[in-house]
């Protein structure tokens, strides 16, 4: 029973890590149309910059509001500098369909090979805020702790505040109208360009706290060949695909799914599925409801 | 369709194929023996991407379809030809054979699944394959776990005399195996299967109203291409002497993929093109950094920097690729005239 509970726990929070990647996919999937599999690179390079914040100041949360603001500014360049001339440009031929996928992979690539130039190859640390070890009931002691308790709170704040911003500002309405129909949204004096840079900066931001959370949520150390990375992309697109891809709160329910499952697996079954469990969930949800959980039929093919 | 009533007119006979094919080995024969070991072993490293690149070129550039897992099924192929070798100790040959039919038997599976999926949802699932397989092998122990397996293809015969080193044999093996795959995927790709791929990836539409049946053709695109990852994953083990789940790496279907794009997706013709940088590029930059006395860090990472700059302005720029290109410009200059 007690396993069970912690089990339980573990995979909520490591849930609620893949639902913020899985948030920060599926916004910039409305804004443009693309899925940007340099994202896990984009979250990585703003864990570095919250850990070079750190060097000057004494706060995690201080340095968690640079990451945010620095991954929203990169993910804004990359969306002016890359995808609005990628999407003028090859809006035919053979290889149309996938150009956007294939030149994130590229992006991704340039991304880890500037970090790695910079911050070098070895460990670094970023100390979690708050304490990782356990609440203890009587004499037993949870695997939940202060640090997991505010991860929950974050997701929890993070998905909020972007429903907010979708579902009721303007900016959310132009957000939903520029991904509905790009032309029609410009006719109607929406500034379709302006809307989608910001669309990827909201994802930056969003991808950056899943960086920081992800260290936090561990012993607070990674480098830049971390394969805990290249999982995060992995499991925040599972994550995304699960919800349907299309709504913010269909990637939380997607990534804690996913996390719930996986942890589940990992207790019960054996502990080396790690690599094999999500793609096996992955495959089972695309075969049975191939349109995600909250996603429309024949949403899957746009 | 201008365009391809001049080409049916200018296509080679089969037997003037046949016969270009067997004049390249020639050469490829003479380069061999001109070169020092380091160039035979990069020429062996050549063969290897040129025939998964072809796997890809098949796949995206025939049918559509984008494969990121291709470096999982090279790993299936790979681990097919190493046992098949340690456990019936087949001869070389009849492993790669084995190689063959086991990848290709897998990527009929992932065919049937990916059939149901278009875009970004194929690509996150074989990109998902691609981390999550490997892994397997370290589950059984009759696969080697992290150590993996060797696969020794065995020292070059006698008659061959004593100056033959191994990695020429290796690059002979290898040649001659790129060099009969891409005789054979011509002359897929001119068959009714090629004319088929190439309908649909024209209009899924109009190819199912002409009578295709689109889900076959796409499930039959992924067996074949599977079969030649299959091939490149046995050469790729024969080059370095073992399979592990290191040799397997989500970077190597990245490359392959980045190979395919420089190459250009929609023809064969520039296969070689993207095989080359792939190998040449990291050495070329590595000796322009080692020159301007720049630090390890720079020369470990520029290429790779490299790489993925060219990549995306590939993508951008030259979406078809560089053959491509030249033969639309060289099409619209004779309409111009």
């Amino acid at each position: 029973m007690f396993q069970l509970i912690n089990t339980l726990l573990i995979g909520i929070t490591s849930g609620a890590i893949y639902a913020l990647m899985a948030l920060s996919i599926v916004l910039v999937w409305r804004s443009t149309r693309v899925i940007n599999f340099a994202q896990a690179g984009q979250a990585l390079t703003s864990t570095f910059i919250g850990f070079q914040t750190l060097k000057y100041v004494d706060s995690f949360w201080i340095a968690l509001l640079v990451a945010m603001i620095g991954g929203a500014i990169i993910s804004a360049l990359i969306e002016i500098s890359l995808m609005r001339v990628l999407l003028k440009h090859s809006s035919s031929g053979a290889i149309a369909g996938v150009a956007p996928i294939i030149a994130t992979l590229g992006l991704l690539e340039v991304i880890q090979a500037v970090i790695t130039l910079i911050w070098g190859g070895a460990d670094s640390i970023i100390t979690p805020p708050l304490s990782n070890t356990g609440f203890t009931i009587g004499t037993n002691t949870l695997v939940f702790s202060p640090m997991k308790l505010a991860i929950i709170g974050i997701v929890a704040a993070l998905l909020i505040l972007l429903s907010l911003i979708v579902q009721k500002t303007s900016i959310g309405l132009s957000l939903r109208a520029a991904a509905f129909s790009p032309e029609l949204a410009r006719l109607a004096g929406v500034r379709v360009d302006a809307v989608r840079t910001m669309g990827w900066a909201l994802s930056g931001a969003t991808g950056a706290v899943a960086g920081l959370l992800l260290v936090a949520n561990g012993n607070g150390s990674f480098s830049t060949a971390s394969i805990e990375f290249s999982l995060l992309l992995i499991s925040g697109f599972i994550a995304a695909v699960i919800g349907g891809l299309e709504s913010l709160l269909g990637a939380v329910i997607g990534g804690l799914a996913l996390g719930i499952i996986t942890a589940f697996v990992l207790m019960y079954i054996s502990d080396s599925l790690f690599f094999i469990a999500p793609f096996v969930i992955l495959l089972l949800v695309l075969f049975i409801r191939p349109q995600g959980i909250l996603g429309k039929k024949g949403g899957r093919r746009a | 369709m201008r365009k391809s009533s001049k080409k049916h007119s200018t296509q080679l006979s089969n037997k003037v194929r046949l016969l270009i094919f067997i004049v390249l080995g020639f050469l490829i024969y003479l380069l061999s023996n001109n070169v020092d070991e380091l160039r035979v072993y990069q020429g062996a490293q050549v063969a290897f991407y040129v025939v998964g690149i072809a796997s890809i070129i098949l796949l995206t550039g025939y049918s559509g379809q984008v494969s990121l897992g291709q470096g999982a099924l090279l790993g299936v192929g790979g681990y097919a030809a190493a046992l098949s070798h340690l456990n019936w100790k087949l001869p070389i040959p009849l492993t790669f054979a084995v190689a063959i039919l086991a990848a290709a038997g897998a990527g009929a599976l992932l065919g049937i699944a990916a059939a149901r999926l278009s875009g970004p949802y194929l690509a996150g699932a074989t990109l998902a394959l691609a981390v999550g397989l490997p892994s397997i092998a370290n589950q059984f122990t009759a696969l080697g776990g992290e150590q993996g397996l060797f696969f020794d293809v065995g020292f070059p015969p006698e008659s061959l005399g004593e100056e033959f080193t191994q990695y020429k044999w290796f690059f002979w093996i290898a040649s001659l195996a790129t060099l009969i795959a891409i005789f054979w995927l011509q002359n897929v790709m001119r068959s009714r299967y090629g004319r088929t791929w190439k309908a649909i990836r024209g209009s899924e539409v109009a190819a199912e109203l002409a009578g295709v049946n689109i889900a076959r053709a796409k499930v039959l695109a992924f067996t074949l291409s599977a079969g030649l990852a299959g091939l490149a994953g046995a050469l790729l083990a024969m080059t370095i002497g073992t399979v592990s789940p290191s040799a397997f790496p989500l970077a190597l279907s990245f490359s392959l993929l980045t190979g395919a794009v420089l190459s250009g997706v929609t023809t064969l013709g520039g296969v070689m093109i993207g095989a080359v940088t792939l190998v040449a590029l990291p050495e070329i930059v590595g000796t322009i950094v080692n020159r301007a006395g720049a630090s390890e860090a720079v020369a470990t990472n520029l290429p790779h920097i490299v790489m993925g700059t060219l990549l995306i302005l590939t993508v951008v720029f030259v979406p078809n690729g560089p053959v491509e290109q030249m033969r639309s410009r060289r099409v619209k200059k004779e309409k111009s005239l």
